[in-house]
């Protein structure tokens, strides 16, 4: 998969569970950089993440994401 | 019980261990002595000040807590302001103490949106590195505020708990009565919002004992890196809200902190399941549960969790027993004490109660209640004693929830919809319990459906993120029970 392919389906569930339909992800942005993304909503997200890909991240490998980017390339990395 | 002085042992813990960490911020150590020598360097400026009362720009810098100390050892009384409370929330609480002087480390610009006549300190230079000036020289007053916390208040202006250094002191003596195994060595958690009560006892007792503290401040992500400091840096002590486990709970197989001593759990109801799938993560804890209104200082009751066989109530945790020094009561509507393991509102009294709240006799008056001649602080919560003498937790009487363990009074994010509407409407907010121990917030707004975006744009001017109605529904006409009142169980059902 692509990552623009891969930011375009994260948009529309980030938009779907932060009820913000002006997101427009990058690889570069982090949570500071979009509202309502704190660490109750991250969960939520990464679950949803994990059921679209149906794939499975681990905590360590969570807490390593330092941007949108990491977290696509770890999508990308598991959908191989 | 023995008279404690919670300043006082921070002092003589410094004194005795200045070259121990005293905080760790986002992996910047610093010792007693460099803690201390910012609190020297901020006491000038909070001794001139002709007010008893210091706002405190919270954020999460060693500044903010040399202040806190700072203030308390010039026997003056804190209020928090929040960078991320809404400008009118931080104005209201400066405007309702009066204070004349803020205290801030990099958050400049909060300053600008509170009233012109207060004066604001940047804190990040003041440094005063002589340990011969002296920091305990006054007798301190005990009946002074050692705090102001500003809860959520239906009037839709926050609420002021003013908690005296007497009620601090007693606090103090009867928590370190529940007979901590910690020391010098112990590394301790702080991951609480300095505008929540919770963080006074977690970032002020570790420093009793000459023990380090590591704090997680504002971070978007902070549940994560709670996690993260918890298994890295070997923590001993943790107190944290239960949700942050319920969060967790899908990679408790990936967490393993045999070091953690004590887990604690406070700020709203635990879930028993829960913590027993904890267990097997944190194999030498003692869990224990606490709990307490802000009206009666951080903590009153406690409830050492065993292995098999909690106390629970719908799979909320028991509180267990009073603290030391405070009386509790399990009372019925009229005022009187329930029938043995009954049901009823709790009621405590004791020296860890606040006089009253800041300026509010009419809202103090509705709060306390008298019983063979002593003043009970009447806790909204209902509860029942089992026949050891445990209290058994079974709720909120009123419609007062705790979202992320904040407090939030559902007629606060009612009071500014009716406002949003000119007062025009009704709206009512139902609070609906998910299954993972969360709270979502339904506002509904009885109108014809309306534009969401401009409504929720005026709450969030108003209120913070955590008080923010999960969903909006119009509804043309509110159903209403044979009473004529709105009737809550039916809107629920149409969530």
């Amino acid at each position: 998969m692509e990552i623009e392919e891969i930011l375009r389906e994260l948009d529309t569930i980030f938009r779907d569970i932060l009820k913000n339909e002006n997101i427009t992800l990058t690889p570069e942005t982090t949570a500071k950089d979009v509202e309502g993304w704190d660490s109750l909503t991250n969960m939520r997200l990464i679950t949803a993440i994990e059921k679209h890909y149906n794939i499975r991240f681990g905590l360590r490998e969570i807490l390593k994401f330092k941007h949108v980017g990491d977290l696509c390339a770890s999508i990308q990395a598991k959908k191989k | 019980m023995k008279e404690m002085d919670m300043i006082k042992d921070i002092v003589r813990a410094y004194r005795n261990y200045p070259d121990h960490v005293a905080f760790v911020i986002d992996d910047t150590s610093y010792t007693y002595q460099e803690v201390f020598a910012r609190v020297r360097g901020i006491m000038p400026s909070v001794r001139d000040c002709p007010e008893d009362i210091i706002g405190i720009m919270a954020e999460d810098c060693i500044e903010t807590y040399a202040s806190i100390l700072a203030v308390l050892l010039s026997g003056k009384t804190y209020v928090i302001l929040h960078p991320n409370y809404p400008d009118s929330r931080n104005r209201s609480i400066a405007e309702a103490t009066g204070m004349k002087q803020v205290l801030y480390g990099h958050e400049s610009g909060i300053c600008q949106s509170l009233p012109g006549k207060i004066k604001c300190i940047s804190t990040l230079e003041l440094r005063d590195d002589n340990r011969e000036h002296s920091l305990w020289e006054q007798v301190q007053d005990e009946n002074k505020n050692a705090y102001i916390i500003f809860t959520s208040g239906s009037t839709g202006i926050p609420k002021g708990v003013p908690i005296s250094r007497k009620n601090l002191n007693t606090f103090y003596a009867a928590y370190h009565q529940l007979g901590w195994q910690l020391g010098p060595t112990d590394r301790m958690l702080q991951m609480f919002e300095l505008t929540f009560d919770v963080s006074v006892v977690s970032s002020l007792y570790p420093l009793t004992l000459g023990a380090s503290i590591y704090t997680v401040g504002t971070n978007k992500l902070k549940y994560m890196r709670v996690y993260e400091l918890m298994e890295d840096k070997e923590l001993t002590f943790a107190a944290m809200p239960p949700s942050l486990l319920q969060f967790l709970s899908p990679y408790f197989d990936e967490i393993h902190v045999p070091k953690l001593k004590y887990l604690v759990v406070t700020a709203e109801a635990a879930n028993a399941n829960l913590l027993q799938r904890f267990r097997s993560c944190a194999p030498n804890a003692d869990f224990i549960n606490l709990y307490g209104p802000t009206e009666a200082t951080i903590y009153c009751t406690a409830y050492r969790i065993p292995p098999g066989g909690c106390k629970q109530h719908n799979g909320m945790v028991a509180i267990g027993r009073p603290f030391a020094g405070i009386n509790a009561m399990i009372m019925d509507e009229k005022g009187m004490p329930v029938p043995a393991g009954e049901q009823g509102e709790l009621w405590v009294s004791g020296e860890q109660i606040m006089q009253g709240y800041w300026q509010d006799k009419d809202r103090s008056r509705q709060v306390f209640a008298r019983f063979n001649g002593k003043k009970y602080y009447k806790t909204g919560d209902l509860c029942s004693a089992d026949s050891d003498g445990d209290i058994i937790y079974q709720g909120r009487k009123d419609y007062q929830v705790k979202i992320q363990g904040f407090r939030v009074e559902l007629s606060e994010i009612e009071y500014r919809t009716k406002e949003f509407f000119s007062n025009e409407t009704n709206a009512v907010v139902v609070p609906k319990k998910e299954d993972d121990g969360g709270c979502q917030l339904h506002l509904f707004v009885e109108t014809a459906p309306h534009e969401r975006d401009a409504l929720l744009c005026y709450l969030k001017e108003h209120l913070p993120v955590y008080m923010l109605p999960t969903d909006i529904h119009f509804l043309e006409e509110f159903p209403l029970n044979t009473s004529g009142k709105i009737d809550r169980k039916t809107l629920t059902t149409l969530i």
